[in-house]
């Protein structure tokens, strides 16, 4: 299920709001637990065994650290940690890479083993660096062990975070989940961060994918300079706007259950250099490379050679998790090579250069990165590559350029201004100024929260607009 | 946010996600649509296999959306927020001059489909060819708003060129037309009919009108395009609606009639019955909102002809080509034979001795009421609902014409040409 549906909203969310509020507090993370289930076995029923394994495999690996370490058994307690975490990874490796394995052996050796073709389990790469964050935590001492499997499940399986992410760490959580308190304040809050996540998703991220998809249907060859420029830009956009908005929507539902999530995104298309960018892009994927791969390499506390090692260990690691498929590894290792150059080469003249000219090199950089991970095959990349540089001679613009200009002007005008600080300082100044007139506050908040609301709907219910009309009998 | 606003926040937040979902719950089950003119999604049934394989909750998600409460007012909302961002098109529809809606047809063209019918036309032409001859069988593809209305599209926007894939289709018709066995066909001409006076009795001015039309044949190929072209300016096509108006369907059939060297009729020949004021069309529903309404023209033959109408071999004898129960209904462009049925045998008192069959899709509906007087028999055929083989059905009946006539966007797309060939 996806927040961004009809199904959500007015049958899931409410059900749960009222279920989880009606029960007394201790039941409160067993709802929770269960409606998590619901939520992902909705439509992919049979996968929400291998994430019952998951969770148990986790569980049972931090119980059996923790017991070891209180006797004393530091080997055991080793041991323990590594046999969960191969099993956690091997599911991962085995639902997500098989084919892609397979795929490889059969291209280099010439041999024909067949495909498994199995659907990827929805959301095992967020869950699974979830759990194994718990147990590495509880093995360092630096989470408390969770006995009760409800609490524990439900931290693993809680919807919001569990498709697309934040990447919650066991220990940010472990007191919220042992009592928390939910308060109207909190509800509130999480009912904005909610809706904006929910336009954002429905409103700009779609349509901006309705541009790209218009753009990226064309034979790439006919494709001019501009036109490609402005696919990319879209597509850019649209990620942003897509992945941002799941975290709003999920740091905003948390709330609403009375949990605080740690923030994913800051901006990142504000960045002046690809070292700033990846602080402010996908900070809760950042933080679990940093804390259980790259430090644990040595971090950059190591010799030059051995440093830049760590960080094209860490960032091959990066592309490959976002998907089985060379393209993913190229972009990953992209990241690296640019931040090895920031670091080491770059680093001090690019900080010299005007902050507009900072912020272009940093933009032209992550948009070409996009187009590495946007096809899902680095031959199409190649290829849209030279459109952008007008490499088929397909002119600079055309007719159609302008047209999708034009009819695009307003949303990619919404969607560059939404990018940055500015609705926020916007909105902030306003709080400040009439934080104590309830009646503007409510009025204000009442009417922007509607119209967004009422917007996604016509534009959800729409999606599924398709008359059959009469000349298809 | 202090505890009073936060508490106001939540209440109105409730009462939205509440609101609608009690609402969607209460209000009854509607099973057709007519705004969007199919069948809505019903509450799927629950059974442990549907739920376990995901059938259930697609279903169900497929049902919710179906029956979502005001329904059309979302898809409106939707249209006029897009109008309102500076919008000149929404789902593939374009905001035309003078509030014509015309479809962009993106993508039809030049899909793997679009490419397979030329090829099927193509062999179907091969196939017949040998039995009517060039001189009597027509291949009509109509091109749509899109392209006959292209001056009245948004400024750059640039839409395929219909014209070129019916330049593809000429091509390959023409390619099939020379591979045809033509030397041994009998001359069709001579054998069936009987009488040829209209065409002397044809008067000077049509007669030029003759010499100009036959160059809008090619082999089989009939060039509508043209014809429209030239009266670009008129009301050729519906501002809510995916057809074309009769009065486009007539000078098409002006044309070809002067081209096949039958009485060429002028507008006077038919008293012509504007029977509606209030027709919203499939591209109104794809769109939700109101715009204009479209009126409708029947053109009645002045001689008021006999003719009987048997529709897929009822038995059941009609006396009228117009069935004007179809105004009432949101398908009001359904007057024109009731809409869409396999095949439709008419029979006139027209004493040409010919007798044609008409392959076609809805676009013929308006046209077919002009071949009154000039066929003794009119088979209509829409090989869509038709489950019996075409060639059994043309052997049997004799016929001396084929007709196929299609519209632009409706052949490119359509997965039924096979049975052609059937």
């Amino acid at each position: 299920m996806v927040f961004s549906s009809l199904l959500f909203l007015f049958r899931f969310l409410p059900a749960i709001l009222l279920c989880y509020y009606i029960v007394p507090r201790t039941l409160r993370n067993l709802v929770l637990f269960l409606f998590s289930l619901v939520f992902y076995a909705w439509g992919e029923p049979v996968y929400i065994l291998l994430m019952a394994a998951s969770i148990l495999i986790s569980y049972t690996g931090g119980i059996l650290v923790d017991r070891m370490k209180s006797a004393g058994r530091k080997r055991a307690a080793r041991n323990a940690l590594i046999i969960s975490l191969a099993a956690s990874l091997s599911l991962l490796l085995f639902f997500k890479y098989a084919d892609f394995a397979v795929g490889t052996v059969n291209s280099l050796s010439g041999l024909g083993i067949p495909l498994l073709n199995l659907a990827l389990p929805i959301g095992i790469s967020f869950y699974t660096f979830q759990t194994m964050s718990y147990t590495i935590d509880v093995y360092r001492g630096e989470a408390g062990v969770q006995k009760n499997l409800i609490s524990y499940g439900t931290y693993v399986a809680m919807f919001p975070q569990l498709i697309a992410g934040p990447i919650v760490q066991y220990k940010t959580i472990d007191q919220q989940l042992r009592g928390r308190k939910e308060t109207p304040e909190e509800f509130a809050q999480g009912i904005h961060r909610f809706l904006i996540g929910l336009g954002k998703k429905v409103l700009l991220a779609n349509n901006a994918g309705e541009l790209w998809d218009t753009i990226s249907a064309m034979t790439v060859s006919d494709v001019p300079v501009l036109t490609a420029w402005l696919g990319l830009l879209a597509y850019t956009l649209q990620i942003y706007f897509d992945f941002s908005a799941y975290s709003d929507m999920a740091i905003g539902l948390g709330q609403m259950f009375g949990f605080r999530f740690h923030e994913n995104f800051n901006y990142p298309y504000i960045s002046k250099s690809i070292t700033e960018f990846w602080r402010r892009w996908h900070i809760s994927l950042g933080t679990w490379f940093r804390e259980y791969v790259y430090i644990p390499l040595g971090g950059n506390r190591v010799k030059t050679v051995r440093h830049i090692l760590n960080l094209m260990i860490v960032w091959f690691l990066t592309g490959f998790w976002h998907g089985a498929s060379w393209n993913f590894v190229a972009w990953g290792l992209y990241y690296g090579v640019l931040l090895v150059i920031e670091k080491y080469v770059t680093g001090k003249y690019v900080e010299k250069l005007p902050g507009i000219l900072r912020h272009l090199y940093c933009m032209v950089l992550v948009m070409l990165g996009w187009n590495l991970f946007m096809f899902g095959d680095l031959s199409k990349s190649l290829d849209y590559f030279a459109a952008l540089i007008g490499g088929f001679g397909a002119g600079i613009l055309n007719s159609e350029t302008i047209y999708l200009l034009l009819n695009n002007a307003i949303l990619l005008v919404l969607l560059l201004f939404g990018s940055t600080r500015l609705p926020k300082k916007l909105g902030d100044a306003f709080c400040t100024r009439f934080a104590d007139r309830n009646v503007v506050m409510i009025a204000a908040r009442g009417l922007l929260y509607t119209i967004i609301f009422l917007l996604s709907v016509a534009w959800l219910v729409d999606a599924s607009y398709n008359p059959f009309l009469y000349f298809r009998f | 946010m202090n505890k009073v606003q936060s508490c106001n926040i939540i209440t109105l937040f409730c009462v939205l996600i509440f609101g609608f979902a009690v609402a969607t719950l209460l209000s009854p089950d509607v099973e057709y649509s007519e705004t969007e003119n199919r069948t809505l999604a019903q509450m799927p049934e629950v059974s442990l296999n549907a739920l376990t394989d995901g059938s259930f909750e697609s279903d169900y998600e497929d049902y919710l959306t179906d029956q979502f409460v005001l329904r059309d007012a979302w898809i409106a909302l939707k249209t006029d927020t897009e109008r309102l961002m500076g919008r000149t098109s929404s789902n593939d529809i374009f905001f035309a001059d003078d509030d014509y809606l015309i479809e962009a047809h993106t993508d039809t063209f030049t899909s793997d489909q679009a490419a397979t019918n030329i090829q099927i036309l193509a062999s179907f032409v091969e196939k017949y060819v040998e039995i009517f001859g060039t001189d009597h069988m027509t291949v009509m593809i109509v091109p749509n708003a899109v392209d006959i209305l292209r001056d009245k599209l948004p400024a750059f926007a640039s839409p395929y060129d219909e014209g070129e894939y019916l330049e593809q289709i000429e091509e390959v018709l023409t390619d099939a037309v020379g591979t045809a066995d033509l030397e041994s066909m009998p001359d069709a001409s001579e054998e069936n009919i009987l009488e040829t006076s209209e065409t002397s009795e044809a008067s000077e001015a049509s007669e030029a009108l003759l010499v100009m039309n036959d160059s809008l044949f090619s082999g089989v190929w009939f060039d509508a395009r043209s014809v429209l072209q030239e009266h670009s300016e008129e009301e050729l096509c519906y501002r809510t609606d995916h057809h074309w108006k009769t009065l486009g369907a007539f000078y098409v059939y002006q044309a070809w009639a002067g081209a096949r060297g039958y009485t060429v009729p002028t507008t006077e020949s038919y008293t012509v019955e504007t029977v509606t004021e209030d027709f919203e069309g499939t591209i109104q529903s794809k769109l939700g909102i109101h715009t204009v309404t479209d009126s409708i023209e029947l053109y009645l033959d002045s001689s008021d002809p006999y003719y009987t109408v048997e529709k897929d071999g009822s038995g059941e004898i009609s006396y009228s080509l117009y069935d004007y129960s179809a105004l009432d209904t949101k398908s009001k462009y359904d007057i024109f034979f009731g809409g869409n049925n396999a095949l439709t045998q008419i029979t006139t008192r027209a004493g040409t001795g010919r007798k044609i069959l008409v392959v076609k899709d809805s676009y013929a509906h308006c046209f077919v009421p002009f071949l009154l007087s000039e066929f003794d028999e009119i088979d209509v055929l829409d090989i869509r609902y038709y489950n019996q083989e075409i060639s059994g059905l043309i052997e049997e009946e004799g016929y001396t014409d084929l007709l196929f006539l299609y519209n632009a966007s409706g052949f490119a797309e359509d997965t039924s040409l096979a049975k052609l060939l059937y």
